[in-house]
């Protein structure tokens, strides 16, 4: 065979060249030199500080006012028997002396300790088929869906079916301000998306708290769903043990010195499993709620990012070492430690 | 270890014991090249068998098995830390489509892209410097010590992206879904940005795959938060129309990541490996190379 009838034959097998193929693709390759780790590092805190320290300040000119109730509301010394009986009293004075003044609205919210809102089987036990429509009335998959709240003792369906629904908070609060009432304002409490496309709007309560046991408030059953603020709100499943919940919202300013007066209902037990509830009021900020937590991470990791890029300038001025040079390949090393 | 390389029927037994067995395709005919792990034309081609490709599947595989084990291991701490407030039944904050499609979407296409493409040093200066092929027969890529550290930064990394949402929304009237949407996001970002800090080599594909995977994880959150039957319907509008959202999704992200950061600057720069002082070669050789002097060009 001849050379060049060899040459083309192989270059007729050779494949094509793509780069992609032979891993050539153009690339860049970034490579951690001195400027960059301290310019990251110093960055970071030159960031984080700052909003550290806003965050705090906005925290702290948040006045939240929070009054634990569920103990000193019941003088009972059987506080189950006392909070199950349908006929005693619950109504309980409250006073609350307001530090700074409170500009409106703020938000008056109901805080619930220890109530295991994301109990795996409790959180399951709902239908959102039922919420939004009526014409749903299949009874096992809403059995199946809602157990064990989903029908009465004869066998009748719940609406709205489920251990949520069933559970729902029922204390109500009712404000003062220096002896002169506030209003509440209980609209728009929920989320607009919630009130449109998960509540239906021609749903309404049917054999509510039927079930045997009685676990929270009762419904009007002239409201549909959608109206039902309390309910969509309680609805949505708190993530921690220790939640709140909007109320409402109380319009007015408050000044300082000013004397809040609380007439609770304590209807709603917690007393069966050692939980504990809390009537907080609270203004509102765009950083939310009155939190320490997020300014003081902010500027610790801005502190600890400074310190860093510090300790990485001290280490690089004592240790320096040439990029790229092949001296420091380990046969090179070695072999320069042989020499001496 | 042992590779054995012929050409010839007689060599085919040989070829069958080793544990790589390499049959040249040539002169004396096929039955090497039926027998052998790897096939090719000349002998000659034994030299960037092993120190080109040889090198580069090894790194890739060492470094794809550890991020794999420290990515799963990432998501599913983040689950077992919620465990503990949820009275240890296990409810799992993060809705379950998001929980399936974490392995599937989430954080799979940057993996396998970065497991095919990103190579550590270039052809020429591995076929320029054959000992950086001892880098491999030292286990420098995969060993015990590196998988403990990975699993550390695991737990770390799992602890920030858990705690740091949980203490700033501990009183507050947070649903389920919606901290469960910042744990997802959160935890699909710390991922995706451990791969990109160790990733070496980046061209077009990587970034697409890498950047596009977290757009996608954004649109399948923002999807999945638009079927009604959910229980998560419009969690996600809500909680990304709050500040404090961004702010913990930035805190997060960096905290997770500065202790890798530390560590990478740190043994990169004080105690580096041949493959480091490799790239280090690759990247100023050019600058080495003015005429005039260091970075005088």
């Amino acid at each position: 065979m001849s050379v060049s009838g060899s040459e083309s034959a192989a270059s007729a097998n050779k494949p094509k060249y793509s780069k992609f193929t032979q891993q050539e693709l153009p690339a860049c390759k970034p490579l951690l030199t001195p400027g960059i780790v301290i310019g990251a590092f110093s960055l970071i805190g030159i960031i984080f500080v700052p909003i550290g320290l806003a965050s705090l300040s906005a925290s702290q000119e948040i006045v939240e006012l929070i009054d634990r109730y569920d103990e000193e509301c019941v003088t009972a010394s059987d506080k189950i028997g006392f909070i199950q009986d349908s006929k005693a009293n619950k109504a309980c004075t409250r006073k609350i002396t307001v530090p700074k003044p409170m500009k409106g609205p703020i938000h008056v919210y109901y805080q619930l300790e220890n109530f295991y809102q994301n109990h795996r089987r409790y959180v399951q036990s709902r239908s959102d088929q039922q919420l939004r429509d009526k014409d749903y009335k299949d009874p096992k998959a809403v059995a199946k869906a809602c157990d064990p709240e989903a029908t009465t003792g004869d066998g009748s369906l719940i609406v709205p079916c489920g251990l949520i629904a069933w559970s729902l908070f029922n204390d109500t609060y009712a404000f003062s301000v220096n002896k002169k009432s506030v209003t509440v304002n209980k609209k728009d409490i929920a989320w607009a998306s919630d009130k449109n496309s998960k509540f239906g709007s021609n749903v309404f309560p049917v054999n509510f708290q039927k079930g045997g046991l009685i676990g929270g408030g009762n419904l009007n059953d002239k409201l549909p769903l959608s109206e039902q603020e309390d309910l969509i709100v309680w609805m949505r499943t708190a993530a921690l043990p220790t939640f709140r919940k909007l109320y409402g919202r109380i319009e007015t300013d408050i000044m300082a010195s000013d004397e809040i007066t609380v007439v609770i209902q304590n209807n709603y037990n917690t007393y069966s499993f050692g939980g504990t509830k809390a009537v907080v009021l609270s203004t509102a900020s765009w950083i939310g709620g009155k939190n320490n937590f997020i300014g003081v991470a902010y500027v610790a990791v801005g502190g600890i990012c400074l310190l860093l890029a510090m300790g990485f300038v001290v280490l690089y001025v004592v240790k320096p070492r040439a990029l790229g040079d092949p001296a420091y390949l380990s046969w090179n090393k070695e072999a320069a430690e042989y020499s001496h | 270890m042992t590779l054995a390389i012929g050409d010839g029927a007689n060599d085919v037994s040989m070829i069958q014991m080793a544990d790589v067995g390499v049959g040249i395709n040539g002169q004396e005919g096929g039955q090497a090249v039926m027998a052998s792990d790897f096939s090719m034309g000349q002998f000659r081609f034994l030299v960037p068998l092993l120190l080109v490709h040889g090198h580069w599947n090894y790194q890739r595989m060492g470094y794809m098995i550890l991020y794999n084990f420290y990515k799963n291991a990432t998501f599913v701490l983040v689950l077992f830390w919620y465990v503990l407030y949820t009275s240890f039944t296990l409810t799992t904050a993060i809705t379950e489509w998001s929980s399936l499609l974490y392995t599937v979407l989430y954080t799979s296409l940057p993996t396998i892209v970065v497991g095919i493409l990103d190579k550590d040093l270039s052809k020429s200066t591995l076929l320029a410097y054959p000992k950086l092929y001892g880098s491999g027969q030292r286990n420098e890529k995969y060993n015990l010590n590196l998988f403990v550290l990975n699993m550390l930064e695991a737990l770390w990394q799992s602890l920030v992206v858990f705690y740091i949402p949980y203490f700033a929304y501990r009183q507050s009237t947070i649903g389920m879904s919606s901290l469960g949407d910042l744990w997802a996001l959160a935890s699909v970002i710390v991922v995706n940005m451990q791969l990109a800090m160790d990733i070496i080599r980046w061209n077009w594909i990587i970034h697409v795959f890498v950047w596009g995977t977290i757009a996608a994880t954004v649109i399948c959150l923002f999807v999945i938060d638009s079927i009604w039957v959910l229980p998560g319907y419009g969690a996600i509008y809500h909680i990304m129309g709050q500040g404090l959202f961004w702010l913990l999704l930035l805190i997060i992200v960096v905290t997770a990541m500065v202790p890798h950061f530390a560590i990478k600057a740190f043994s990169e720069h004080f105690v580096p490996s041949d493959i480091q002082i490799g790239r280090e070669i690759e990247k100023f050789e050019a600058l080495n190379q003015c005429v005039y002097g260091p970075f005088i060009c």
